[in-house]
């Protein structure tokens, strides 16, 4: 792939970022993170086709049944069984929401995070758009009040992390990749669980309304 | 060998949990593999004594450090077993858990204990993060094990806090990857091949990654400010879990912190590192010191006690020197006494069926050993003579005194604050009139004994050390 056409890809990511931090209905932003995971997927596939590591297929192929199929039907069956459908407020209004993404997306092109968007020179534009959205995905992370919004906020931000690496020419082996794979699976399907338990207990998936435990 | 052996034990321990609902069976599985841990532990800590390091293959390593852990890991598992056997008996009997739960639980504490084991002696970084990972993802559901809208709640903070820590020191650990040039065929990078090559990384990139590994473990550690799910975690879940994170899981996330601390003082020198581990070891003494005098719960006042511990760990770590060497003897009786203190919390919880200090009067009256080592553990886990951590705590600010006498005055303090908090609950839980309801019973041995243990133990360690485990310390200190 040209790097125009990655570039477009990390483009979606970010705009699929954006998009969840304004969406008003979780089905929508289980939706967007598909899109965004199948960016990653072939973000990975271009990495195969470089290295041509068969391992490294099977891992593309493993990120495609996981993030791109298991985990957004996992969020729309939760947000249909529930009926779940209007996600829950931000802290921020949407204004405030927005002019903050700006300044996220400024500081992660700004040069006092050059060293790490020059890991390799040539891709720092790739790089500077990788850590936009993990910038953005760790700002919706602490500014939604939605449970599900928060669980696919982490898995931007890991989306991001793995944008980042292939970009920075950090990848791993594919067992280690298979690993960490693993590792989200299971970490999805407590997440969805514990979503699915915090609505029976409290009523509601907004965090703000979940205040047990004040001391 | 033995390492494999442990690992595989703990996993066969699980699996019996899975195929099997006869109770005493699976009970017996935890405790067995939790002995063969501690035997296993002993052999390998010996053989790092002698040759200064253990390997299996590439794939697994353990320095003195990772031996002392270990160590500690199996002795508080053992405890851990033979404890949660009688609580959840007793917990079974008054109808607060049904009859099938303690199947989940063991089955998810085998899980945790072997995740703690990888984690400590996987020689990959990319390995140990996947391992602390599934420690989170090993005990979500044993904080939520009473099935109550604040241990759900408790449980949901744990998971997502600890999710963003996690991923935070994994893009830490990838940065350090930098270390190695683009293209090159680094094989299975190990904490070895990384110390080898750190020349090779940008210092600024260095730092930022060691910055991001210090908030993502230190999450799991509990240094402040990233240590609000821990009061909750360990509030809401089962005593003997209380132990094993405060005991067990704290020294493991340090080790790996400890483990990138060397990279990096390799890159950029020791001064870097050093001011980190003192401003979040300040801080992680500070919150604790003044939410002591505040709670109401005893339960979370020992979740705040590990956080304090966790910052005079890394405060003897900043100051450097002979504090090294008292962080490393630290870590050993703060977990040996954390662990009792949990198990001993469990008794109260039982007896008194509240986790509120102002629930919990005249303790001494109703169950005498317990408080009495309640006041033990107390005394030794603020430092009061004879235990250890008396020690411990003067030789960090004494070493930090010369260098840091600002940052060593403020620190003695803080501590200061927080034994008048600590010492004022305690007090108000084992004197006072106790409620006219409340009948003094014979107590459980098996409630008693791993306490007691482990009292003994740190109050024998306070006096005197094994030869190899004097080796460990000191080869520890001098590679750390």
């Amino acid at each position: 792939m040209s790097i125009v056409t990655l570039k477009i890809l990390l483009e979606i990511m970010f705009l699929t970022i954006v998009f969840l931090h304004i969406s008003k209905k979780n089905y929508d932003a289980a939706i967007a993170y598909g899109i965004q995971s199948f960016c990653v997927v072939l973000i990975l596939f271009n990495s195969f086709q470089e290295t041509g590591n068969i391992l490294m297929l099977f891992i593309v192929l493993l990120t495609l049944v996981v993030k791109v199929i298991l985990a957004p039907t996992f969020f729309t069956r939760l947000v249909r069984k529930h009926d779940l459908n209007i996600s829950i407020n931000t802290y921020l209004n949407i204004s405030l929401t927005l002019i903050t993404v700006v300044i996220l997306t400024a500081i992660a092109h700004s040069s006092k995070l050059l060293p790490l968007t020059t890991i390799i020179p040539a891709n720092q534009t790739l790089l500077a758009l990788s850590l936009s959205v993990m910038l953005l995905a760790l700002f919706l992370i602490v500014n939604r009040q939605g449970a599900i919004l928060q669980i696919i906020g982490i898995l931007s931000f890991e989306n991001a992390i793995v944008a980042f690496t292939v970009f920075a020419g950090l990848e791993q082996s594919a067992a280690l990749q298979f690993g960490i794979i693993f590792d989200i699976v299971i970490w999805i399907t407590i997440a969805t669980t514990f979503v699915s338990m915090l609505y029976k207990h409290f009523g509601t998936l907004n965090v703000t309304s979940i205040k047990n435990l004040k001391e | 060998m033995e390492l494999l052996f442990i690992i595989s034990t703990f996993f066969i321990a699980a699996i019996i949990g899975l195929l099997t609902k006869r109770r005493r069976v699976i009970e017996y599985a935890a405790i067995i593999a939790s002995a063969i841990s501690l035997v296993g532990s002993f052999i390998i800590a010996n053989k790092v004594a002698t040759e200064k390091i253990y390997n299996v293959s590439a794939v697994f390593s353990i320095d003195a450090l990772g031996a002392i852990i270990l160590l500690i890991i199996s002795i508080v598992s053992l405890t851990t077993a033979i404890y949660s056997v009688e609580y959840l008996r007793q917990e079974t009997a008054k109808d607060i858990i049904r009859v099938n739960r303690p199947r989940q639980y063991f089955i998810l504490l085998n899980l945790f204990m072997m995740a703690m084991f990888m984690a400590v002696s996987f020689n990959n970084p990319i390995l140990a993060w996947i391992s602390i990972e599934a420690t989170s993802l090993s005990t979500a559901f044993l904080i939520s094990f009473y099935n109550k809208p604040s241990a759900m709640e408790a449980a949901w903070k744990y998971l997502t806090v600890n999710a963003v820590g996690l991923l935070i020191g994994f893009f830490g650990t990838m940065l350090y990857f930098t270390a190695f040039q683009p293209g090159s065929e680094a094989g299975l990078v190990t904490w070895q091949s990384l110390l080898a090559n750190a020349s090779h990384m940008n210092p600024i990139i260095a730092k930022i990654a060691f910055i991001f590994v210090l908030i993502g473990y230190g999450t799991k550690v509990g240094f402040v400010p990233m240590h609000t799910w821990k009061p909750d975690a360990y509030g809401k879940a089962p005593a003997p879990i209380g132990a094993m994170f405060s005991a067990a899981l704290l020294p493991v996330a340090i080790l790996i912190i400890l483990k990138f601390r060397i990279i990096t003082n390799s890159v950029v020198g020791v001064a870097f590192s050093q001011h980190l581990f003192l401003a979040f070891g300040l801080m992680s003494i500070a919150v604790p010191a003044f939410m002591m005098l505040i709670l109401k719960d005893y339960k979370r006042m020992l979740a705040y006690s590990s956080i304090e511990n966790a910052g005079v760990i890394a405060l003897g770590f900043g100051f450097g020197g002979i504090a090294i060497l008292a962080s490393i003897l630290h870590i050993i009786y703060h977990s040996l006494v954390k662990a009792s203190l949990f198990f001993l919390s469990g008794n109260y919880l039982l007896k008194y069926n509240s986790a509120k200090i102002e629930n919990v009067k005249g303790s001494i009256n109703v169950i005498p050993i317990t408080s009495v080592l309640f006041l033990a553990g107390f005394m030794a886990i603020t430092g009061a003579p004879p235990f250890g951590i008396l020690i411990t705590k003067i030789l960090i600010f004494s070493a930090g005194i010369k260098t840091y006498p600002i940052i060593s005055l403020i620190g003695l303090l803080l501590i200061v604050i927080l034994f008048i908090g600590f010492f004022k609950h305690a007090v108000a839980m084992v004197f006072g009139k106790k409620p006219e309801t409340m009948k003094r019973e014979k107590e459980n041995i098996w409630l008693i004994l791993p306490s007691l243990s482990l009292m003994v133990l740190v109050l024998l360690l306070s006096f005197y050390q094994p030869v190899f485990l004097q080796t460990l310390i000191n080869n520890a200190a001098l590679q750390y």
